[in-house]
């Protein structure tokens, strides 16, 4: 590119004022007109006339002047941005060029940066699309959850009977419409086999209610709502797609549901699935007010515009009480509603969706927050080493005429340089781990399917890793130009290196606090989920597998049906090889959610302000169940093939219940009985407490009774294997197909599964938090080792001088291992006092650990000061190894 | 048409402004003199007109710009012809002549069939 020689000129001119060029143009303009009016004056004009005739020759000046002003301004504007392309280009050169000369330096603020980069946008992106974004219905805000509760019953989320639903959505006038779901899994014949897919049945106002309407066809709707519906279903899209291969005619053809030919009525858009993503497709519910047993129904509202949740709880309770007093049978509840705890609940529903997510992610915030810190805090730090190695550089730069400003973008450039690769680099990795995250069977947090890499995380951390490479590069360039030229030049940079290394010594201490308060944090978490994992449940689910056997409805209307077809199944499937016991019973451990009643003991009065009789989980068994799981028996006997239905009425507790009332053995042959059933049940035995809902709650009080006594249309087979479990499966699979089969057989999961699914959040948030803390102690010991370095570097001189007169390498390196454990100390022990205030706030993910558990202080603390010292020691033998001569000449 | 004036005006103002410049540096009164004594004062209408062209052509890099003290002793701003300013004056010059002789040329023919004999 050639220059002509008035870019030259305008290069070399410090930028033109507005004033200067105007000023310019004045003298020029006027030196012209005077020249004139001289000229004229000398053929004999007056010298009026002269000025007359000069300026009409020279045109309007106040033109000419403004043109000539339009002209000078656009070009000087056109030779500055040149001037600051030419320099940008210059210093990008100059970057890379230096940047290359030490690619371990540029490799590691980059690597560093990246993954803080990586770490934070992926947490990001699931906090932005779980939490943040609004829910993907119209108006979501409007939206709530309905449920009921009732402390003294221990129900605290407890579902609404078909009345219920009726009375509010009739009663309510706080909702603008209102809706029941139930999720079930539902049976369709698929290719002549039973297969089991996941249902929601709906109230007519289900998608009114969501503001969603089927993309072909119509939705369910008030018309539906009647005990006996037609058999219609609505299709989620994915369902559609994968079974009628997105059949623009499906509405109007039939499939086959529990055995009855159902029609089609509609498709929903892509996207659309509630409550869940597995839901594949809704029915009527049948809603029948009258029907005042049985409480299953979840309540979904659209709030009138304006209404606060608050409001509608107040106005739904209201309903409730009024309820409740008409009731007092049904409910055991004697005294004023009023008087109890007894209430409706009306959550926003992203709330009531995403709210077990939202401490989880809160903590897992933090960590990434501290990581980014922790790395941005080592690439400062690389930089502001590096910096003062080049002091002498800028020095030399200075003094050839670069300006402060000059010299401080150059370093800017560089850090910028890195800041923008090392976040684009962060961003794609991110990216990649979110992708694989959301499409892994681990990601099963509520709304996963919406989360992705936006645009505004990106941004955002994008913005964050420059913000980064802007103060990275400007710590060290603000303390740079200060320093004396003839200091920097004379090379006794001495002072500028210790205020750099008392920079970074701050740095790395407060790194080293950072990462203790996060490896505290994840050991807390880690310890608590040991002791989850270690928590005796009170039976063995090792090698025991559950299979759920959905008996068609219409055969088994009479539960009576039922009994003789599990007896025969455990008879037949007890024969099979593999098998060490077995045995049928609703509902197994862990199988989402229990049935509860209250219990009232013979002899002992109800107690006088009702509602608050104890309430027990309700089981139905058939012989051999406690053996087939390893619940161990106590007193008396297990259930028998004898306990017949028309036999003696009996049950099993088991500890948590016996232990109430009785001491040991007393309990057999006492008598109890369920509130709504006035059937006296004789105790015939005792065994174990079992936690079979969530293994960090207590174990709650349990009542087992006979399955040909209580039968249920969902029985599930409980199989202790003695071996691999997928012969026998397939072997039970053939015993059950001859049986019965309409049974779909692909519920089949291990009891270890069972009990996986719940604690997977948990699970999620201990690998997470423990990636994301050895990632702090690695960055942590890369700035511990980068600072140490930095010491040994400046101190080369004295080292050698040191060794010269006759110290020992060994001396040298306690020295500088001496130097990196002070700081170790002062950051581990500030990141003590930091965790000792903060890890309160982890709050529900800590499980029987306390939040200053000394174990868990004191075992990460040492350990990350090993780890700083251990970094420490490779620069230490470096300082051993200094050379006398060498070192002396380097200056 | 004032649009197409001004342009052909404008281009010839440059090439006679190069022209005079090409004598050694002058100030802008200078070169109005001259440009005035060449032409017979045709071009050059208004003076003013002058100054904006100079600038143009400072700002293009062909005439460099400097003050001086002029022989009458006062401050004034010469213009000097650059290098890249006078290979310009050179190449516009010779095109300058082309069109014009090409032009004139066609403005001379006398019959339409002419164009037929080439």
């Amino acid at each position: 590119m050639s220059l002509g020689p008035g870019w030259r000129r305008l290069f070399r001119l410090p930028v033109r004022t507005k004033r200067s060029i105007c000023a310019d143009i004045d003298d020029e303009l006027a030196f012209h007109i005077s020249m004139r009016e001289e000229t004229l004056e000398r053929r004999g004009m007056s010298p009026e006339s002269a000025h007359r005739t000069a300026l009409a020759r020279f045109g309007n000046p106040d033109v000419v002047r403004s043109e000539c002003f339009t002209v000078d301004s656009q070009f000087a504007r056109e030779a500055r941005m040149t001037e600051w392309l030419e320099s940008l280009l210059a210093d990008l050169r100059f970057a890379a060029r230096t940047l290359r000369r030490t690619p371990v330096f540029a490799l590691v603020a980059t690597l560093t940066l990246a993954l803080g980069v990586a770490a934070s946008s992926a947490i990001f992106s699931l906090v932005d699309g779980i939490l943040l974004r609004p829910l993907p219905y119209p108006d979501p805000g409007r939206l709530v959850r309905v449920a009921q509760s009732f402390p003294e019953k221990g129900l605290s989320n407890w579902s609404l009977s078909q009345e219920n639903f009726a009375m509010y959505r009739d009663g309510a006038s706080d909702f603008q419409s209102f809706a029941g779901y139930w999720v079930r899994g539902t049976t369709i014949q698929s290719d002549g086999q039973p297969k089991r897919i996941v249902g929601v049945q709906v109230t007519g106002d289900f998608f009114t209610v969501l503001g969603v309407q089927p993309m072909l066809g119509r939705a369910i709707s008030r018309v539906d709502d009647h005990p006996n519906p037609t058999a219609v279903v609505v299709l989620g899209n994915g369902f559609w797609l994968t079974h009628f291969a997105g059949d623009p005619n499906v509405v109007g053809k039939t499939i086959d549901l529990y055995g009855t030919p159902t029609r089609v009525i509609g498709v929903m858009p892509p996207g659309f699935a509630f409550p869940d993503p597995t839901v594949q497709v809704y029915r009527p519910l049948g809603l029948d007010p009258s029907r005042r047993f049985g409480w299953f129904i979840r309540g979904v509202g659209r709030l009138k515009p304006g209404v606060s949740p608050e409001h509608a709880r107040a106005q739904t309770t209201g309903l409730l009480w009024t309820w409740a007093r008409n009731e007092p049978d049904l409910l055991g509840l004697r005294v004023d509603p009023k008087a109890t705890h007894l209430q409706t609940t009306v959550t926003p529903l992203h709330d009531a969706m995403t709210g077990e997510t939202a401490q989880p992610l809160a903590v897992l915030q933090a960590a990434v927050m501290v990581i980014l810190l922790i790395a941005v805090g080592n690439v400062a730090m690389l930089f502001s080493s590096r910096a003062t190695g080049r002091s002498r550089e800028v020095a030399v730069r200075s003094a050839l005429g670069a300006t402060r400003e000059r010299v401080m973008r150059q370093l800017l450039t560089e850090s910028m340089v890195l800041a923008i690769a090392g976040g684009t680099m962060g961003i794609v990795l991110g990216a990649t781990l979110v992708r694989a995250f959301t499409h892994s069977p681990i990601a099963t947090l509520p709304r996963i399917t919406e989360v992705g890499m936006s645009w505004r995380v990106a941004t955002f951390t994008l913005a964050v890793s420059m913000m980064s490479g802007l103060l990275c590069g400007l710590a060290p360039a603000i303390h740079l130009p200060r320093r004396r030229l003839a200091d920097a030049l004379s090379g006794s940079t001495q002072s500028s290196r210790t205020s750099a290394r008392r920079l970074n010594s701050s740095l790395v201490v407060a790194q080293l606090a950072l990462s203790v308060m996060l490896l505290v944090s994840a050991g807390l978490v880690i310890k608590s989920f040991r002791r989850l994992l270690g928590t005796d449940l009170g039976f063995t689910p090792s090698n025991v597998t559950s299979i759920s056997l959905p008996l068609p409805p219409q055969r088994y209307s009479d539960r009576m049906a039922v009994p003789p077809l599990t007896e025969q199944l455990v008879r037949r499937v007890s024969a099979l090889p593999g098998v060490g016991a077995t045995a049928v019973v609703w509902s197994p451990p862990f199988s989402g959610g229990v049935n509860t009643d209250g219990d009232l003991i013979e002899g002992h009065a109800p107690p006088p302000d009702a509602g608050s009789e104890t309430q027990t989980v309700t089981i139905s068994v058939t012989p051999g169940y406690f053996n087939t799981i390893g619940i161990p028996l106590r007193y008396g006997r297990d259930v028998s093939w004898d306990d017949r239905a028309n036999g003696l009425p009996v049950v099993v507790v088991d500890e948590a219940l016996a232990s109430r009332y009785w001491v040991g053995a007393d309990a057999i042959g006492k008598r109890m009985r369920l509130t709504g059933d006035t059937t006296w049940l004789t105790i015939v035995g005792v065994v174990g407490s079992i936690r079979d809902e969530d293994v960090a709650t207590l174990p709650r009080p349990h009542s087992y009774f006979p399955y040909a006594q209580q039968p249920s249309a969902s029985p599930s087979l409980v199989v202790r294997m003695r071996g691999d479990a997928s012969p026998v499966v397939a072997a039970v699979r053939r015993v059950v197909s001859e049986l019965e089969p309409a049974v779909p057989l692909d519920g089949v999961r291990s009891l270890s599964e069972s009990i996986d699914v719940v604690l997977r959040t948990r699970r999620l948030t201990e690998a997470l938090l423990l990636g994301f803390a050895l990632l702090a102690a690695t960055l942590a010991a890369v700035g511990v080792y980068g600072v140490m370095s930095l010491y040994v570097t400046n101190r080369h001189r004295e080292f050698g001088i040191r060794l010269a007169i006759g110290a020992s390498p060994q001396n040298l390196v306690r020295r500088v291992l001496g130097e990196g454990s002070v700081l170790a100390v002062l950051g581990v022990l500030i990141g003590m006092g930091g965790a000792l205030i903060g890890t309160g706030w982890l709050g529900t993910l800590l499980y029987q650990v306390s939040p200053t558990d000394p174990e868990v202080f004191v075992g990460l603390g040492l350990g990350l000061f090993a780890v700083a010292v251990t970094a420490s020691y490779l620069p230490a033998r470096r300082a051993a190894r200094s050379d006398p001569l060498v070192a002396l000449r380097a200056e | 048409m004032a649009h197409a004036e001004s342009d052909l005006l404008r281009s010839s103002l440059d090439l006679l402004i190069l022209k005079a410049l090409s004598w050694g540096p002058m100030h802008g009164y200078a070169v109005s003199e001259w440009i005035e004594s060449a032409t017979d004062t045709v071009l050059l209408v208004e003076e003013g007109t002058l100054y904006p062209a100079l600038h143009r052509l400072e700002g293009r890099g062909w005439i460099t710009a400097e003050w001086g003290v002029s022989d009458r002793n006062r401050r004034a701003k010469f213009y000097k012809l650059s290098a890249a300013g006078r290979a310009r004056f050179r190449a516009e010059s010779s095109v300058w002549h082309r069109h014009a002789d090409a032009i004139a040329g066609a403005l001379r023919q006398t019959s339409a069939a002419a164009a037929e004999g080439r």
